[in-house]
């Protein structure tokens, strides 16, 4: 084989696996994401944090919705949910699934958000409009800090240029790695995607854990 | 975390992404010159930064910080509004300058910018098209454009655009066209900055003719190939191009050798033609082709 045809070959090679990556990630993501529904329609996504039936969302996703929500699975099914925890300052929610069996729900895996880097590649998926597993990449644009009241630390979030659209809400962030690093949140000036690094969410979880 | 072979390709280049950013952001530096949101600036050469000129509201009192967060003052040393870059002098400014790159259509980018102290900021993109040159009301400003989509946040005007190496491709500027994300490629954008530190400001070249393309007939060619050329519409009184002795009613048809076939090209060759350039100008008059030489002037 030449050289020009070994680069040739090296060059689509790398190109395939570049597609394949990303084709190979985002499966795996939305296996783990549900479209939260509320009074029969598709209003917002949520992430399969816990195997046991625990969804997080966006508290403003759930908010509105008295009548109860639902939720899909990757799979179609359709399962009542009970809004388990709020915490509207963070902009969270915790959604609990009843009667799951093991191996019926595909939780989603963390990523590290204390370690982005400025400029590295994310992903986001979910329901923008209620349409099913969208997803849209763009890169980590920088991180925000707000004062929120009643919270002793700033919270630090995280922006990116990912393309967000009313129902994308609650949906995951993810690394390159397939690793959910944040939940989307909210649009920020018209442009840039604030998403609540899993850290946060994690944090919230657990201390959700210590008062049951 | 999940590390499958099947990722490894990305995370290969978000790495490299991310290491881009780190690298071209330590030549970044913050621009306060202006009451509302800081821009940005990118060090092109030692003690010198490169930024958008309608950043600058303020000839005095600007103020830039580093990636290690420190503030040092700096002077205006050159601007120009028509390709909306300008020149700030930091003495003991201490940081590398940028290493430069070419933009090609295609090319993953990123825009990268500081609007605020604790980090720069990027989005991600393409480079969308090359175009140009860009004519704003008295001429030629830049002879060339990079259009891209990644998405240029408030205060990135001054920032590059830099390939996944980490190179400056351009200079980002929406003070250009408005409402329209653009670069000055590095090449166009670090010679206008050169001589705004040598000279405080831009002398564009000027001939004092007006022109019109036309369609040169086979037997008017005078032997040469092009198939058009610029009809001399008006040659201004006193002006470079009639010192030089450009007439009325001569096609111009080559500059320097260079075939000119439209008034594009004429105005890209006059852009990166400082005053007191010597212009060898062939036109055809009467049929045949002669050589005019014309010293490039200021408009008055």
């Amino acid at each position: 084989m030449t050289i020009a045809a070994e680069l040739e070959t090296e060059r689509d090679t790398v190109t395939t696996d570049l597609a394949h990556g990303i084709d190979a990630l985002v499966r795996r993501v939305q296996a783990s994401v549900v479209r939260v529904v509320g009074q029969g329609q598709g209003v917002g996504s949520g992430v399969v944090w816990r195997i046991n039936g625990d969804i997080v969302t966006n508290d403003h996703v759930v908010a509105a919705q008295a009548g109860g929500v639902a939720v899909e699975l990757d799979d179609g099914r359709v399962l009542p949910a009970t809004v388990a925890a709020r915490h509207p300052a963070f902009d969270l929610a915790l959604l609990h699934v009843e009667g799951v069996g093991p191996g019926e729900l595909r939780m989603a895996a963390t990523g590290a958000a204390v370690h982005l880097r400025v400029g590295e590649l994310v992903f986001a998926v979910g329901n923008p409009y209620g349409q099913r597993n969208v997803v849209t990449a763009g890169v980590v644009s920088g991180f925000g800090e707000a004062r929120l009241p009643r919270v002793a630390q700033p919270l630090r979030y995280i922006l990116s240029d990912v393309l967000l659209r009313p129902g994308n809400s609650g949906g995951p962030l993810v690394n390159a790695y397939g690793g959910v690093v944040g939940i989307n949140a909210m649009i920020r000036g018209g442009d840039l995607a604030v998403a609540i690094p899993t850290e946060v969410v994690q944090a919230w979880l657990n201390d959700q854990d210590q008062m049951l | 975390m999940e590390h499958t072979p099947d990722t490894s390709v990305l995370a290969l280049l978000s790495n490299q992404m991310a290491d881009a950013v780190e690298q071209a952001g330590a030549a970044v530096v913050l621009v306060n010159g202006r009451e509302r949101l800081p821009a940005t600036g990118v060090v092109f050469d030692p003690d010198l930064v490169i930024t958008a000129d309608h950043v600058l509201e303020r000839d005095e009192e600007i103020t830039i910080e580093t990636a290690s967060g420190t503030t040092l003052a700096a002077r205006l040393v050159g601007r120009d509004p028509a390709s909306d870059l300008a020149v700030l002098r930091v003495d003991g400014l201490g940081v590398a300058p940028a290493t430069q790159g070419t933009a090609r259509v295609g090319q993953i980018v990123l825009a990268v910018g500081r609007p605020a102290s604790g980090g720069v900021m990027a989005s991600l993109g393409v480079v969308s098209a090359l175009s140009g040159p860009l004519r704003r009301r008295r001429g030629v400003a830049v002879e060339q454009v990079i259009q891209t989509d990644a998405t240029p946040y408030p205060g990135f005007s001054g920032g590059p655009l830099i390939d996944a190496q980490g190179a400056v491709l351009g200079i980002l500027t929406t003070g250009l066209v408005r409402n329209t994300p653009l670069a000055i490629p590095t090449a166009v954008a670090w010679r206008i900055a050169g001589l705004l530190a040598q000279q405080g400001h831009m002398q564009r070249g000027y001939l004092g003719i007006a022109s019109q393309p036309i369609h040169l007939p086979v037997a008017q060619r005078g032997g040469l190939t092009q198939e058009r050329g610029l009809l001399l519409m008006r040659v201004e009184e006193g002006s470079p191009a009639e010192q030089g002795g450009l007439l009325l009613g001569d096609i111009l048809v080559s500059v320097n050798g260079q075939t000119i076939t439209d008034t594009d090209q004429l105005q890209a060759v006059l852009a990166t033609s400082p005053v007191g350039t010597v212009l060898e100008i062939g036109v055809l008059r009467g049929g045949a082709v002669q050589q005019v030489v014309v010293t490039v002037g200021q408009r008055a």
